[in-house]
């Protein structure tokens, strides 16, 4: 049995609870009343997947139905992964401990580009070939994925057999139904995709031929088989309503976010340029300030956790905001639980909030300006003033904080040097801020820290036709911000811009870097959003022996008229606005928020609707 | 506030919940229990759990302590069924009851543990003749010690294909001996081919060899 053999090496290997499971509301269920089962795979390791909300939703979406039986599924670490190839131990699912290659449907979640090599070290690891085309007709071993990086996944095509573009509550659950059904009919999986494309929502990618130009450059994305020539995501009309777990499966290991998490709203109305998150998640919608307080009790009991979290891109946006809060003070308070309110902007960040956010015992304060100067700010239309910013830090300064953390990105579009040093001329004022204030903590000194990443172009932007900056323009301008700072109150950070570089390449990566990211991680990359395994050079040689340039994804202007890799993929953001929305930045100018003034960006045509 | 000791058995998969995952798991059993537990009044309240004796990654034991406080009068059984309702596979209350003693009058604890092959009549002459010199760490350094005036074996039987062995050791606040400083050095010495297959707690005793409660 599986399970023995798995025991036999717990011991020697780090937080063994990571693989063994049995934690509280993980769901057990007979495996042969079932008809359907779905092995929930999160391409990194159990203290990342554990933490991410939307396999908790799915997870218990689909085991809520009694025929369907969903598992989960994370990268074991080196340590355990060199075990399990040497004693012949396949990738499992931590429910039944049986092995991933018994499934249905083997679904992961593409949370950030960085782990499309660990996708196929877990195929493989499993023991199912990670080419689509080498898995046979046979109606099983169906694998599909989800999540934001889907909106451009082109770069897996020959891995997958499906997408699920969108919202999945709904759309998943149809899946399974109709593999359900043509089981049931003796189907096999050629019929059961071309069936599956007329879902709305899936993509099946062999169903699509693209061809290119000498150049490199798309020439056609062709439909066949009848499958839709554009697949449109999928998006929950009444978001309040919406199936949400009353359970979280609570490890027993500590997680990055141990904690129970409501999701409080989707979508954002703030389109800043530079965020994917911002305009794929689209249209704004809010769950009702009742909803929320119901789900935030149900979970708390359910889980006993100490830590409530109200989730999402922008949870200070929400228009209940302060009556959401006020209905769980009194029961936070009662019950000992810490209110955690992340993704908090800092223009509407009051006084009331942040007592909140001091229950959390939290050191410091964390802002993103993103950008060092109004000019730049105004381009990326990240529209945070700098005397709201400020307003902000003195709240936040009287209110006893004495760090503060300012993250910035480099290498945005129209960026010049001067921008650069205004990060520290922007630190410089929060330091001088803090010593007016005579109402500011006591017998400690300021720490502000500028924390930079660089910035990475990404699909449904309207940074899409931009080029990243190059690793050379990079370290220039890292020089020219370490050169600007003077004060030991400031400290600056960065990373290295090999991993973003990446990144660039596989976020608008067309279906010829499949070739690349098999060759990597036939030359052994995996982990790669993990410093300690990332290796560059790796990569450079699979594009070098693919005959592909880096350069070319990630660092090339694109034409507005360019066919892009994923102008088949409708996520009702038109190209016309991302065209407007590019040249607006071009020109300094700023869009003003969805609330106060609709900017046609395509969505309220496709639902029908005005969002406000 | 009304004091409370709970033993209970952890095997199976919850054997791989090391003591400082299990402190917080219990945390959030009791949240999850809804008996009216007893939070610490500091700046940082947090439900107060003590444990009697550590037990170590991957063993298995039928009798751990632990101590808690209530606010409100419960009667123990209901306490324990509250409590077996929120507790993960593996974990189980067996007797909830009011403490008449400290931990510290805790001296000895019983393992039991399965070696793989018949190794009894090894293991045997080993408590009596093997070399138990061994290097132990502590919080000052590494010491040299010998266990033999420590050891004691309790039991030594054959079980189905493997040998099944209980052995006595100092446990508590003054000493405490690990098995696996005893084990180690069997395996070491024993001449046959045998594996550790498994441990578990199976008895905490006081001074006298009483069952301590």
């Amino acid at each position: 049995m599986l399970r023995e053999k798995i025991e036999k090496y717990l011991l020697d290997i780090q937080k063994p609870a990571r693989y063994i499971g049995g934690e509280t509301g993980s769901v057990i269920k007979d495996k042969s009343k079932v008809s359907v089962r779905f092995a929930f795979c999160f391409p990194d390791s159990y203290d990342i997947g554990m933490s991410h909300l939307g396999m908790k939703i799915l997870y218990s979406l689909k085991n809520a139905r009694e025929d369907y039986w969903c598992e989960r599924v994370f990268a074991p670490g080196v340590d355990f992964e060199e075990i399990m190839r040497r004693e012949g131990i396949p990738l499992y699912a931590l429910e039944s401990l049986d092995p991933v290659k018994d499934f249905d449907f083997i679904g992961f979640t593409l949370q950030y580009e960085l782990a499309y090599t660990n996708i196929l070290n877990m195929l493989d690891l499993a023991g199912i070939p990670v080419y689509a085309k080498d898995r046979g007709n046979e109606l099983f071993n169906i694998v599909v994925a989800g999540g934001p990086c889907v909106c451009n996944p082109e770069p897996l095509a020959d891995f997958f057999d499906i997408f699920i573009l969108g919202e999945g509550e709904e759309v998943n659950l149809e899946l399974m139904d109709l593999y359900k059904q043509m089981k049931a009919e003796g189907a096999d999986k050629k019929s059961f995709l071309k069936k599956a494309s007329q879902i709305k929502g899936i993509y099946v990618p062999s169903l699509y031929d693209v061809s290119y130009h000498e150049n490199g450059i798309i020439k056609s994305i062709t439909a066949k088989d009848g499958a839709p020539e554009k697949i449109k995501k999928r998006i929950i009309e009444d978001f309040d309503k919406v199936f949400y777990p009353e359970e979280f499966v609570v490890p027993f290991t500590d997680i990055v976010h141990n904690r129970a998490s409501v999701e409080v709203l989707r979508g954002c109305i703030r389109g800043c340029r530079f965020c994917q998150a911002g305009f794929i998640y689209r249209p704004f919608r809010e769950k009702s300030a009742d909803s929320v307080c119901r789900q935030a009790r149900a979970l708390c009991e359910s889980t006993g956790y100490e830590e409530l979290s109200l989730a999402s891109l922008s949870t200070s946006d929400h228009s209940q905001i302060s009556d959401i809060i006020s209905g769980l003070i009194p029961y936070t308070e009662k019950e000992h639980v810490n209110l955690s309110l992340p993704s908090l902007r800092v223009d509407n960040f009051s006084k009331e909030l942040m007592e909140e956010i001091k229950k959390v015992r939290k050191s410091g304060l964390t802002f993103a300006p993103e950008a060092g100067t109004q000019r730049l700010r105004n381009v990326i239309n990240k529209n945070v003033t700098e005397e709201e910013l400020m307003r902000t830090c003195t709240t936040a300064f009287t209110g006893g904080f004495a760090n503060v953390k300012l993250y910035f990105m480099m290498g945005l579009p129209t960026e010049t040097d001067d921008d650069i040093r205004g990060m520290t001329a922007l630190a410089q004022r929060v330091v001088d801020l803090f010593y007016s204030l005579p109402d500011r903590p006591k017998g400690r000194g300021v720490q502000v820290s500028i924390s930079t990443a660089t910035f990475v172009p990404k699909p449904f932007t309207p940074f899409e036709f931009e080029p990243q900056a190059t690793r050379e323009e990079i370290m220039h301008k890292q020089q020219i911000l370490m050169d600007s700072i003077s004060s030991k109150k400031i400290k600056a950070s960065w990373h290295d811009p090999s991993t973003s570089i990446l990144e660039a390449v596989l976020a608008r990566g067309d279906r010829r870097v499949s070739e690349a990211i098999y060759k990597a991680w036939k030359m052994g990359s995996k982990f790669d959003s993990w410093g300690e395994h990332f290796n560059f050079d790796n990569w450079q040689k699979a594009f070098d022996e693919c005959g592909l340039e880096m350069a070319f994804y990630a660092s090339r202007r694109r034409e507005y008229d360019e066919i892009m890799p994923w102008d088949h993929l409708d996520y009702y953001i038109s190209k016309d606005f991302l065209i407007r929305e590019n040249q607006k930045a071009q020109a300094e100018q700023t869009t003003p928020h969805c609330r106060l003034h609709c900017s046609a960006c395509g969505v309220s045509k496709e639902t029908g609707r005005a969002c406000f | 506030m009304i004091k409370v000791r709970a033993v209970f058995e952890k095997c199976g998969r919850a054997k791989y919940i090391s003591h400082l995952d299990l402190n917080r798991c219990m945390q959030r059993c009791f949240k999850r229990s809804g008996i009216p537990i007893w939070y610490t009044e500091g700046f940082n309240p947090h439900i107060y759990i003590t444990f009697a004796l550590p037990l170590s990654l991957g063993y298995e034991s039928k009798v751990e302590i632990m101590d808690f406080n209530i606010t409100e009068d419960e009667p123990f059984e209901i306490i324990a069924e509250k409590l077996n309702k929120a507790m993960p596979e593996g974990i189980k209350v067996v007797k909830v009851y009011s403490p008449q003693t400290k931990h510290t009058l805790i001296k000895y604890a019983d393992f039991k543990m399965i070696f793989s092959g018949d190794v009894k009549s090894e293991l045997e002459d080993f408590i009596e003749n093997g070399n138990m010199t061994t290097i132990k760490k502590t919080k000052r350094g590494e010491k040299e010690i010998d266990l033999r005036e420590f050891v004691r074996l309790t039991g030594c039987d054959k079980e189905g294909e493997n040998t099944s062995v209980t052995l006595r050791l100092p446990a508590g606040n003054d000493l405490n001996i690990n098995p696996s400083l005893v084990t180690d050095l069997f395996i070491a010495q024993c001449g046959k081919e045998t594996e550790l297959l498994s441990v578990e707690r199976t008895a905490i005793l006081d001074a006298e060899d009483k069952i301590f409660e």
